[in-house]
């Protein structure tokens, strides 16, 4: 998926969240926080800054929520503390990328069940 | 559930990070310094400092959100106390207070009862009217922007200028409300 | 007055006994401010070359000070006046006090006789910057190596001092290494003083 195709779906996914905001019977709904398609799943963590964070994985993964919060706290280390990314474009950060792929390792995310 | 917010930042300050302070005095004066020779004028250092922490306000408050376990805040009263005793401590390793509340509770001051920024710091005569601090005001008016708050934060004392504490006085202009990003004609 | 029981005054800053030096703030704080400097510096430079050499700059006036700050500290007023002896104190006492850490290593080039490198594998001014694609080689630990000059000019070894990034064997990133060439006159200084 190139640069242009991840803008167009978070894009739409932006929106999705919005809708499901208003679709809510109650108020203080905070949008989509798992969306449970026939072959994924797709968990969604949203700062309280609008900044949204999505993985999508296996049916049924756990400690997706943990995960989202560490990736969350990695964006905040080598994403907004580098002088070199500027704020609401692409992230192009090698040190972000080389620690999410970590993070991701199926062994780490097991140890976030403990 | 989800865990309760912090009373202090105390535990987080302890649980992060930390650097000497004096790396971070001595950084701070350093580009101070570099702000008054290349800007000359001392009103436009005031200004350049307040935008330079309005610069990193804006992505400051994620961090302090990601690590601090606060979540959104009732009203403006625990914003402000949430600031001083979280956001400073888990920061600058200091607390400030929270006082002066206006009647209408927009408006309040927060007193530092310590400032790391300004150790080895005297004012020479021709910089008497520089805000040496000025890039706190901006740091708070940046992150509470991001969290929907139009704040206006200006020095009511400064210890640089002869007075018997640092106190900073935040505003609450608009508190804007969240929108919907969905618009129909879009 | 809540909150301000803990200020003393003093009419000049002079009078304030110096810190011993023990508090800390957030490495967050340090690393939003770095951050903030080096956009504001690329803001005033043409090209890299440049950037550097203000990065270079703010380091230097750190180091000014921090001497003699650390010779009054920790050294009675006194300070070092051989080549050894200063460039262990850099690696060592500067960089515990700064850093938080004694250097990895201090080493003497192979190259040439006038040329020494201390190095990091992880530079704390470079814990989370990435450096694009589009600046080559360049090196925030310009910043440091300011630092670096500035201790040894004011303790009267003056030098060119270079930060740069070493690939390393069988590690995903490189190390900085800060590379210090001592000007001529030091050098005959010290052979002068022998060993």
């Amino acid at each position: 998926m190139d640069t242009n195709d991840s803008l167009r779906l978070a894009s739409l996914w932006h929106s999705m969240h919005a809708i499901s905001q208003q679709l809510s019977p109650t108020t203080g709904c905070a949008g989509i926080e798992l969306l449970q398609a026939d072959t994924f799943d797709l968990h969604c963590f949203q700062s309280l800054t609008g900044t949204k964070f999505f993985v999508v994985c296996e049916l049924g993964t756990l400690h997706m929520e943990a995960l989202l919060k560490v990736i969350y706290e990695l964006y905040t280390d080598y994403v907004l503390k580098n002088p070199f990314y500027e704020i609401e474009m692409p992230i192009r950060c090698e040190l972000f990328d080389l620690n999410l792929s970590q993070a991701i390792q199926k062994d780490r995310i097991a140890l976030l069940g403990r | 559930m989800a865990p309760l917010a912090p009373k202090t930042g105390d535990a987080v300050f302890a649980s992060i990070d930390r650097v000497n302070a004096e790396l971070f005095t001595l950084t701070y004066g350093a580009m101070v310094r570099q702000l008054l020779t290349d800007l000359e004028e001392v009103d436009e250092v005031n200004k350049q400092l307040d935008q330079m922490g309005y610069n990193i306000g804006i992505r400051l408050i994620d961090e302090f959100l990601a690590k601090s376990n606060v979540s959104r805040c009732v009203d403006f009263k625990e914003t402000a106390d949430v600031i001083a005793k979280v956001g400073f401590k888990m920061f600058l390793g200091v607390a400030a207070a929270v006082t002066n509340w206006d009647a209408e509770g927009t408006s309040f001051s927060l007193v530092l009862e310590d400032n790391p920024l300004v150790d080895f710091v005297e004012l020479p005569d021709t910089c008497q009217g520089l805000h040496y601090c000025n890039i706190l005001s901006g740091v708070i008016r940046g992150a509470l922007e991001m969290v929907s708050m139009k704040t206006e934060v200006t020095w009511v004392r400064d210890m640089l200028h002869g007075d018997d504490a640092y106190e900073l006085r935040v505003k609450l202009l608009k508190q804007v409300p969240e929108e919907y990003p969905y618009k129909d004609d879009e | 007055m809540i909150g301000v029981g803990k200020i003393k005054q003093y009419s000049n800053v002079l009078d304030k006994p110096l810190s011993r030096g023990r508090q800390e703030v957030s490495l967050s704080a340090f690393a939003f401010l770095f951050s903030e400097l080096v956009q504001y510096s690329q803001t005033q430079v043409d090209n890299i070359a440049e950037l550097e050499r203000r990065l270079e700059d703010a380091g230097y006036a750190v180091g000014a000070r921090v001497l003699e700050l650390l010779c009054h500290r920790e050294k009675g007023n006194r300070r070092e006046t051989r080549l050894l002896g200063i460039l262990s104190f850099v690696h060592s006492t500067v960089w515990k006090v700064l850093f938080g850490k004694v250097a990895d290593s201090l080493e003497k080039g192979t190259e040439h006789e006038d040329e020494y490198m201390i190095s990091e594998k992880e530079l704390l001014v470079n814990r989370f910057i990435s450096i694009p694609k589009d600046m080559g080689a360049f090196n925030c630990g310009a910043f440091v190596a300011g630092i670096v000059r500035g201790v040894l000019d004011g303790a009267g070894f003056p030098a060119v001092v270079t930060a740069h990034f070493v690939p390393m064997e069988g590690q995903q990133r490189p190390r900085t290494t800060i590379l210090i060439k001592f000007a001529e006159e030091v050098l005959r200084r010290e052979s002068r003083l022998g060993g």
